[in-house]
């Protein structure tokens, strides 16, 4: 019986909102109770959830419906679609066909209207004709057919750079000069080639569309003949043409000049230049003392008495101060004096021959620390752009050039300073012997 | 005709050379000037200074003393003075021929080279005119050299075989 009521009291506690219980006679009624009341409430929920079946077929249907229209109008859209593109191709096609040689032409309307336009842009009659490239660069990017106008003014404008080049044109136009001012100059322009002013050679930059002045002008017998060609208004005059249209002159104003290239040598070309000027000024200075003494050592040896101011006068003193001693003490006093004059006279004469033998060596250390430098440019950028290669080879090329330039002159004047002295002192060694002989034979007879 | 050839010849020449080539041809000027001057001399000056050298040493009664040595080797370095007079610069001037010739050389490369900086390696023709002047004044200067150093050697041994020969002649009596 206990164990009956056990799970039941349960039951009846855990349902603590629940009426509670008396009786186990109430507790079966209220069980039966709440049974009905679950019956009702599940039929109802039941009835409630096939409405809802019934609802959601419904809507499936309904879209169903959808998907269908929309494909069907999908399909439409895709045939229309196909059909016009049919179409356009065949429309296409009729117009290639009546194109024909229309299509050819403007091919090359757009062609030849780019490439006047690079030429226009590069030429110098530019300088005289401007604004002729607006037309010509609409002309080459348009991707309509060209009017009328347009080809009869693109005929026109290459007429006219013809008859342009072909002529020689005074006008007046800004140009850039040396000291970067644009002013308004009168210009002579000579085909394509070149144009002048004041005597002077302008050069077309083409990026700017301006006319600039030559920073270095080329050889004056070049430049002489622009002024007379300026002043020519009949008949003919010669005239120095660049025939590349300016990159010649270009190049001219690119070429490094005098000091330029002395300092393309480098350290090596400085200490060249100055061992060599200063071995120079030194030989300069020894040349004028000797031919000085050469002279007067020429008067002594007519002149009858000893004279102090030259060599050979000092020797023949030498003579006079030891008239009673015999030949061979006389002798041995006259080689110390020869000795002692011929160094005083070759003094300096190893310096002009060290460095006429040195310089071309310190050329030959330049080239190469120029090589050096070379192969250290071709170890980073490679043998392909000669530009990165120039400054070691031209270091290398001054320097050897320096030191030829240095030590031929050394050498003509070492070899010219060696022979006087030699002859002096050969007149000193074998002549002043000859001369005291000469008069002691004189003044004993 | 012939003659504005041969000068505009000699123009175009000078002109693919160079300025060192002008150098190198008034260097070679004055050695062939030089030169051509000794020869006449070894003709006609030298004869006539032996000949005086002899008389003055003939007119002496006096051939052993030490005045008469002293007096015979003054007379022997005179002629040998007037024998060796340029033959030293003509010697320099034959060094220095192939010196210029180096010089022109490099004169050129730094010519082509200067091309090469503007224009890339790819202008042959721009860089030819600088190789034309790096090899002509080269082989100017080698053939202005050979054609001096064959008669400077010439006149060197007869210069040296003369003053010898005048000091053969001048008798010394040893007593």
């Amino acid at each position: 019986m206990t164990a009956l009521v056990m799970p039941l009291s349960a039951f009846a506690q855990a349902k603590v909102d629940a009426p509670e219980a008396g009786s186990l006679e109430e507790l079966l009624e209220l069980v039966r109770q709440g049974f009905q009341v679950e019956k009702a409430e599940n039929r109802q929920r039941l009835t409630e959830f096939q409405r809802e079946r019934e609802r959601q077929a419904e809507l499936l249907a309904q879209a169903q419906g959808n998907l269908r229209s929309l494909e069907n109008l999908s399909q439409q859209l895709e045939e229309t679609y196909n059909t016009n593109e049919g179409k356009l191709g065949d429309y296409e096609n009729r117009l290639t066909e009546a194109l024909g040689q229309m299509g050819e032409l403007f091919g090359v309307v757009r062609q030849v209207s780019t490439d006047l336009s690079g030429y226009v842009f590069a030429s110098l009659t530019s300088s005289e004709l401007g604004g002729r490239r607006e037309l010509l660069d609409r002309l080459g990017r348009s991707k309509e057919l060209p009017s009328t106008e347009d080809l009869e003014s693109l005929w026109y404008e290459l007429q006219r750079e013809m008859t342009a080049q072909g002529k020689v044109s005074r006008y007046t136009t800004p140009i850039l000069t040396t000291d970067g001012q644009v002013e308004e100059r009168e210009v002579i322009r000579t085909g394509p080639f070149g144009a002048m002013s004041g005597g002077k050679y302008l050069l077309w930059e083409a990026e700017e569309q301006k006319l600039r002045e030559l920073t270095r002008q080329p050889p004056s017998r070049y430049v002489d003949t622009v002024e007379p060609f300026a002043a020519t208004t009949t008949g003919f005059a010669p005239l120095a043409v660049d025939p590349s249209s300016g990159s010649l002159l270009n190049a001219l104003t690119d070429t490094p000049g005098f000091t330029e290239r002395i300092n393309q040598g480098g350290v090596v070309g400085y200490v060249i230049l100055s061992l060599g000027f200063f071995a120079l000024v030194l030989g300069l200075i020894r040349w004028a003392v000797i031919s000085n003494t050469s002279r007067k050592v020429e008067a002594q040896r007519k002149a009858s008495g000893a004279r102090e101011d030259n060599p050979l006068g000092r020797i023949l003193s030498v003579h006079e101060e030891n008239r009673e001693v015999d030949a061979e003490t006389l002798e041995l006093k006259l080689d110390e004096a020869v000795l002692r004059e011929s160094s005083n006279l070759e003094r300096f004469l190893w310096l002009v021959k060290t460095v006429s033998v040195v310089a071309p060596l310190l050329g030959l250390l330049g080239t190469v620390t120029g090589m050096i430098q070379t192969f250290q440019a071709i170890t980073l950028f490679g043998a392909g752009d000669p530009k990165m290669m120039a400054g070691g080879i031209s270091e290398a090329l001054v320097t050897t050039m320096l030191g030829l330039v240095t030590a031929i002159p050394l050498v003509l004047l070492h070899a010219t300073l060696s022979n006087s002295t030699r002859r002096i002192i050969d007149i000193l060694d074998e002549q002043s012997a000859g001369l005291i002989a000469t008069r002691a034979e004189h003044g004993n007879v | 005709m012939f003659e504005f050839e041969a000068y505009g010849a000699v123009r175009d020449f000078i002109e693919l050379g160079g300025n060192v080539l002008l150098v190198i041809a008034f260097v070679t000027a004055v050695m062939w000037t030089l030169i051509i001057e000794r020869f006449w001399y070894f003709r006609t000056g030298h004869k006539e200074e032996t000949h005086r050298v002899q008389r003055a040493w003939d007119s002496r009664d006096d051939h052993s003393s030490w005045n008469a040595h002293q007096i015979r080797r003054m007379l022997i370095s005179e002629v040998q003075q007037k024998l060796e007079r340029g033959l030293n610069l003509i010697k320099t001037i034959v060094a220095v021929c192939p010196m210029f010739g180096l010089l022109g050389t490099v004169t050129g490369m730094i010519e082509v080279f200067d091309v090469m900086a503007i224009a890339g390696s790819g202008n042959a023709r721009g860089m030819a005119g600088g190789v034309s002047k790096a090899t002509l004044p080269t082989m100017a200067g080698m053939v202005a050299a050979l054609s001096g150093m064959l008669f400077s050697i010439q006149l060197d041994r007869f210069a040296r075989d003369e003053s010898q020969r005048v000091s053969d002649q001048l008798e010394i009596v040893h007593e």
